[in-house]
C-alpha cells in the first residue's frame, strides 16, 4: 500500500483514510454482519393505499418452513410505544399522530408495515410473509396534495382537520405593495417532481440482546439519536443499548433515525429471542421521497431588473407522516427564500400536505434545493420579461454585505456572489456561447445555457429537536504517542473522517498515519448529533480542534519540564526546546509512566470538547423569526445543454460550479461531495421520478424505471473554488455536501429553456424528461 | 455444488433457486460483493466468471458450477494493491465504497483488454454500474490512470 502524502495540513488533500478496507472487499456494511444463530426478517406492507384493517390471517405463514415469529401490529403494541419524533410537528405548532413499528388498525399508504416475519433464511421469512393474508375495508384514498386540501378528500388521520399537517407564513415588509409599485410583475408554477435518495446501499438493521442489553448494527447516519429513539419506543434504559453504524453504503439522509423498521427490528429480536437482520430490497428502498412540491409565485421587479418584492405559495406533498426528519423539509425551501438576493418585501405561504403516499424522507438538500429551484427560475423569468440577460438580473439584486439578514430572518454570514458569477461566466465562457447559439440555431441545433446561484445555509440547529449544530469529540493520546478520536460525528461516505485526522494530526503536530478515528458507535464516542447539514466538518472538526489544543497543551508543558525551557514547540511528531528532541512518544510515556516525577503536571493527555459556531440565534425577533444556521456556503451553476427537439432529450455539453464553502479542510473530498449533490440535481432535473399508479402503489420500483444518472450522461462537472472563510466557524469552513442540487436543478431547467426560446418554451417543472420536453414544444407551437 | 471462488473450490449446499450472488456472501462466505438491487440494474453485485463480467445476482449459483469464479477478494495481492484499486485511491474514485468492487472488476477488465481506452470507451464499460456519491468523474480519471499504469 502507498503511503499517505506527507503533507497533511489544512487545505491539503490525503486519500480517504478507510480506502484499502474499501477497494479490497474487506469494509464490513450491515449486510455482511452475519452472527451465530441470525435469523432474517421481512416486513409484510400494506397492499391498498388506505384501509382499515379488518383481519390478519398468520396462520400458514407460521406454520411455513424455518418460520420462528410472526409479529402483528395488534401484538407489537404490547411491547413497544410509538416512535418518537426527530422533529415533533407538534412542537412546530403542527398536526401529530402516533407512528407505530407495526400499523394496528389503519393503513395509510402502500408499503406500510403491518406485519412481520423470522425466519431461518431471508428466503424462508419471504415465502412466509408471501402467506401473511391481510383483509382490509378499504377506503377512499388521494395522491394529489392540492386535492388532499380539499374539505371533502379522504382523512389519513382522522383526529386533525384536515391533511395538513402545518401552515406556516414567512416573510417580512409588504410584498402587496410592491408586486403593485412594481415596473413588471412575471409569474409562475413550478412542480418539482417526487424523487429519491437511492443510496447503493439499502437500509437495514441487525438487532441482537445479550440478557437486557441491546446492540444494534444499523446503516443510520445517527447513531445517538437511534438509541434515544429506541429508549423511548421499548422503554429500554439508553444505557443497555448500544448502536453501531462503522460503515454506511451512502445515505444522503435517507439514513436519519425515524423509520419504523428501526424499532420493529430490535422487538424481533428480542421476542424471536436471537440476533435478528432486516434489509431492505431496492423495492421498499425507492419507495422514500426526498422532495415534491408545486409552487406559485409573483416576483415584482423594476424596469433596470431588482427584484422588488416576492409571494410564493407552496403546497408540499410529504406522503403520509413520519418521524423522520423529512416531513420538516418544505420549511426549509419556505425560510431559504430569497436566497442570496437583497429582496426584503417578501410573503411564503407553506402548506406542509400529507397524501396517501409513502412518507418522504429527509433528502440531500433538506428543502433548501426547492428555494433555489424557484428562485433562480424566477430570475429568468425576470430577465426573459425585460429583455436583459440573465447574469445581469442576478447582479443586480446580489447581497453585498455582511452579515446580512434575509425577509425570513436567516442571517448570511459571509459570501462573494459577485466573484461566483464572474468567475462561473469565465469559466464557461457564456459570451462565447451567446455568439455560438445563433449559429447554431440556423443549423437545427438547440443549444441553451442556464445559470443557477445556489446560497446553502448549514450546520443547523433546531432547538429542542435533535437536529443540533453542536457536536462532541474526545482526543486521546496513549502512552505509546498514539492518537485515538472518538467523535460524535459520522460519515457515511463523504470522507469527513479523514478530515478530522487531518485537523488533529496538524494541531497536534504528528503524522496523520498516528491518529485513529472512532465514529459511529455509541458505547465509545462522546454523545453526538451524527451526520446531517453540512455539519460533520464545521462541528466535528472544530470540537476535535479544541481537544486537540488541549492534549498539544499538556505534550508542550512535559516537554518544557524535560528540556528546562519554555520555549517548546512540537512538529512532525517531535518535540523540541532548548536545543534538544524528544519523539512525542517518549513525551507521552514520560507524562504517563513518570506522573511522580514529572510534578504537578495532571496525568491525563485526553480531553473532551463540544464545539458551537457562532451566528445562531434562537430568539425570536419582532417578526418571530429566528436564525438556526452558522454558516451559508454558495455556488453558481452554468449548465450547458443541447435539446434534441425531435426526441425531447437533453444532452449536457459542459457544466461548471463555483463553490465558496469557506475555508477547505480537504479540497478533493469537498469536491467529491459538490460532485455527488449536483449529479444528485442533474438526475432530478432530468431522468428521475416516483411515478404511483392510481391504486397508490409505486410504479417506479425499480433501477430499470426510476432512472438515476449513469456514467454516460455526466460530463466532465468543472469546480471552480472561491474562498470566503465564514467568521463564526473555528476554521472558517462552512458546510459541504449539500450545495449542488437546487443549483443543478435550477442551471438545467433555465438552460433548456433558454435552448427551447426559439419555440418560446416555459419550463414549469422537473424532470426534464423527452416525454416533458416534447410536450413542453407541443404545447408551445402555434 | 462445487463453487471455484479466487480459486478455491467449495463443496456447498444451495436451493436450485439461489442467485450466485448470495451463494458468494452467504455460503462461500465472501461479503466484498455487495447487493444494490438484484434486479441487474446497479453493478454492485459484479463478479468475474471465467474471465468475464457478470452481475452476481442475475445468474444462478448452480450455472457457476465448474467456472472459475472471481471476487474483489482476489485482487490485491496481500497489501499490494491492484494498480486499478491504486488508481482509484489515487483519483478519489469512491466515496461510501458501496459500488466500489463491482466498479473496480469492470475496470479491470477494460483495461485489460482495451490498452488505451478513450473516454468513450471508459464510459461505455462502467455504465452499467452505478454510483450515487461520486458523480462519476473521479471514476472516469481513475480508469485513465489505470489503464496507463
Amino acid at each position: 500500500m502507498a503511503a499517505l502524502p506527507a503533507r497533511v495540513g489544512i487545505g491539503s488533500s490525503p486519500r480517504k483514510r478507510d480506502g484499502a478496507a474499501l477497494l479490497t472487499g474487506r469494509a464490513l456494511f450491515l449486510d455482511d454482519h452475519r452472527p451465530e444463530g441470525l435469523l432474517h426478517a421481512v416486513v409484510v406492507r400494506s397492499e391498498v393505499a388506505h384501509g382499515r384493517i379488518r383481519a390478519i390471517d398468520t396462520a400458514a405463514a407460521a406454520a411455513a418452513p424455518g418460520v420462528a415469529l410472526v409479529l402483528t401490529g395488534a401484538e407489537a403494541a404490547k411491547h413497544a410505544g410509538p416512535v418518537p419524533y426527530f422533529i415533533d410537528p407538534a412542537a412546530r405548532g403542527g398536526n401529530r399522530t402516533d407512528i407505530r413499528c407495526l400499523q394496528v388498525d389503519k393503513v395509510v399508504h402502500v408499503g406500510q408495515p403491518v406485519a412481520a416475519v423470522v425466519a431461518a433464511s431471508r428466503h424462508e421469512a419471504q415465502a412466509a410473509a408471501d402467506l401473511v393474508r391481510i383483509t382490509y375495508d378499504v377506503l377512499p384514498h388521494v395522491l394529489d396534495a392540492r386535492a388532499a386540501m380539499a374539505q371533502d378528500a379522504p382523512r389519513l388521520y382522522e383526529d386533525w382537520p384536515g391533511n395538513v399537517v402545518a401552515h406556516n407564513r414567512y416573510g417580512s415588509g409588504d410584498p402587496d405593495a410592491a408586486l403593485a409599485a412594481a415596473d413588471v410583475v412575471v409569474e409562475g408554477e413550478l412542480r418539482i417532481a417526487r424523487t429519491t435518495t437511492a443510496p447503493i446501499e439499502p437500509r437495514g438493521y441487525l438487532a441482537s440482546w445479550q440478557g437486557d442489553r441491546l446492540t444494534v448494527h444499523a446503516s443510520c447516519q445517527n447513531p445517538h439519536q437511534l438509541r434515544w429513539m429506541l429508549s423511548v419506543s421499548l422503554g429500554v434504559d439508553e444505557s443497555r443499548i448500544r448502536i453501531v453504524t462503522a460503515k454506511v453504503g451512502g445515505s444522503f439522509g435517507l439514513k436519519m433515525q425515524g423509520h419504523p423498521e428501526e424499532t420493529l427490528v430490535a422487538l424481533l429480536s428480542l421476542l424471536a429471542d436471537a440476533p435478528v437482520k432486516w434489509v431492505e430490497d431496492r423495492r421498499e428502498t425507492l419507495m422514500a421521497g426526498a422532495r415534491e412540491q408545486v409552487h406559485r409565485f409573483r416576483v415584482g421587479a423594476t424596469s433596470d431588473g431588482r427584484i422588488t418584492g416576492l409571494v410564493n405559495e407552496i403546497v408540499a406533498d410529504i406522503g403520509a407522516l413520519t418521524a423522520q426528519a423529512g416531513w420538516a423539509m418544505p420549511n426549509m425551501s419556505a425560510t431559504t427564500q430569497p436566497s442570496g438576493y437583497a429582496v426584503q418585501d417578501v410573503r411564503v405561504e407553506l402548506d406542509i400536505v400529507c397524501t396517501n403516499k409513502p412518507p418522504c424522507n429527509a433528502a440531500r438538500g433538506f428543502g433548501k434545493d426547492a428555494a433555489h429551484f424557484v428562485m433562480e427560475r424566477a430570475v429568468d423569468l425576470v430577465a426573459r420579461e425585460l429583455g436583459m440577460d440573465p447574469a445581469e438580473v442576478r447582479r443586480r439584486n446580489f447581497v453585498r454585505e455582511f452579515p446580512y439578514r434575509t425577509a425570513t430572518g436567516l442571517n448570511i454570514d459571509s459570501g462573494d456572489f459577485d466573484g461566483l458569477l464572474d468567475k462561473t461566466l469565465d469559466a464557461v465562457d457564456y459570451a462565447g456561447i451567446r455568439r455560438g447559439q445563433a449559429e447554431s440555431r440556423e443549423r437545427g441545433r438547440y443549444l441553451g445555457v442556464g445559470l443557477g446561484f445556489e446560497l446553502t445555509p448549514e450546520s443547523s440547529d433546531s432547538p429542542g429537536t435533535f437536529v443540533s449544530g453542536f457536536d462532541t469529540t474526545t482526543v486521546r493520546m496513549s502512552v505509546t504517542g498514539m492518537v485515538t478520536v472518538l467523535t460524535g460525528v459520522t460519515s457515511p461516505g463523504g470522507g469527513n473522517d479523514t478530515g478530522i485526522a487531518q485537523i488533529v494530526a496538524t494541531e497536534l503536530g504528528v503524522p496523520i498515519e498516528w491518529v485513529e478515528l472512532v465514529q459511529g458507535d455509541t458505547d465509545r464516542c462522546p454523545n453526538g448529533f451524527g451526520n446531517f447539514s453540512g455539519r460533520s466538518m464545521v462541528v466535528g472538526g472544530g470540537s476535535a480542534t479544541l481537544a486537540a489544543r488541549d492534549v498539544r497543551a499538556k505534550l508542550l508543558a512535559v516537554a518544557a519540564r524535560l528540556f528546562e525551557t519554555s520555549e517548546v514547540d512540537i512538529r512532525d511528531g517531535i518535540a523540541s526546546g532548548g536545543g534538544r528532541e524528544l519523539p512525542v512518544p517518549e513525551v507521552a510515556r514520560a507524562l504517563l509512566t513518570r506522573a511522580f516525577a514529572i510534578g504537578d503536571i495532571e496525568p491525563v493527555l485526553e480531553s473532551t470538547r463540544a464545539y458551537k459556531p457562532g451566528n445562531i440565534n434562537h430568539v425570536p425577533d419582532e417578526l418571530g423569526r429566528i436564525q438556526p444556521y452558522p454558516t451559508y456556503s454558495s455556488s453558481l451553476h452554468a449548465a450547458v445543454v443541447e435539446v434534441d427537439a425531435e426526441t425531447g432529450k437533453v444532452t449536457l455539453a459542459d457544466y461548471v460550479m463555483t463553490h465558496d464553502c469557506g475555508t477547505m479542510i480537504n479540497p478533493a473530498l469537498v469536491e467529491g461531495q459538490a460532485r455527488g449533490a449536483v449529479t444528485m440535481g442533474l438526475g432530478s432535473a432530468l431522468s428521475e421520478q416516483l411515478v404511483f399508479a392510481a391504486d397508490g402503489s409505486l410504479a417506479s420500483n425499480r433501477f430499470k424505471s426510476y432512472l438515476l444518472p449513469r456514467a454516460g450522461d455526466i460530463p466532465l462537472l468543472r469546480m471552480i473554488h472561491q474562498v470566503t472563510p465564514s467568521p463564526f466557524a473555528m476554521h472558517g469552513n462552512k458546510g459541504a455536501g449539500e450545495a449542488g442540487v437546487g443549483g443543478a436543478q435550477a442551471a438545467v431547467a433555465n438552460a433548456v429553456e433558454d435552448a427551447l426560446a426559439p419555440f418560446g418554451v416555459t419550463v414549469r417543472g422537473v424532470p426534464l424528461s423527452p416525454p416533458n420536453v416534447l410536450a413542453l414544444i407541443d404545447e408551445a407551437r402555434p | 455444488m462445487k463453487l471455484t471462488v479466487n480459486g478455491v473450490e467449495h463443496e456447498i449446499d444451495v436451493d436450485p433457486r439461489t442467485l450466485l450472488v448470495h451463494a458468494i456472501r452467504e455460503q462461500v462466505g465472501l461479503t466484498g460483493t455487495h447487493v444494490g438491487c438484484l434486479t441487474g440494474d446497479c453493478g454492485a453485485c459484479t463478479v468475474v466468471v471465467d474471465g468475464q463480467t457478470t452481475k452476481s445476482c442475475s445468474v444462478l449459483a448452480l450455472s457457476a458450477e465448474g467456472s472459475a469464479v472471481e471476487t474483489i477478494e482476489s485482487l490485491a495481492d496481500g497489501d499490494d494493491l491492484h494498480p486499478v484499486q491504486q488508481a482509484f485511491w489515487d483519483e478519489f474514485g469512491f466515496q461510501c465504497g458501496f459500488c466500489l468492487p463491482g466498479m473496480l472488476l469492470t475496470a479491470k477488465e477494460l483495461v485489460e483488454s482495451t490498452p488505451d481506452p478513450t473516454d468513450d470507451d471508459i464510459l461505455r464499460a462502467i455504465d452499467g454500474n452505478l454510483c450515487r456519491c461520486t458523480g462519476y468523474n473521479t471514476i472516469v480519471a481513475a480508469v485513465r490512470k489505470a489503464a496507463r499504469s
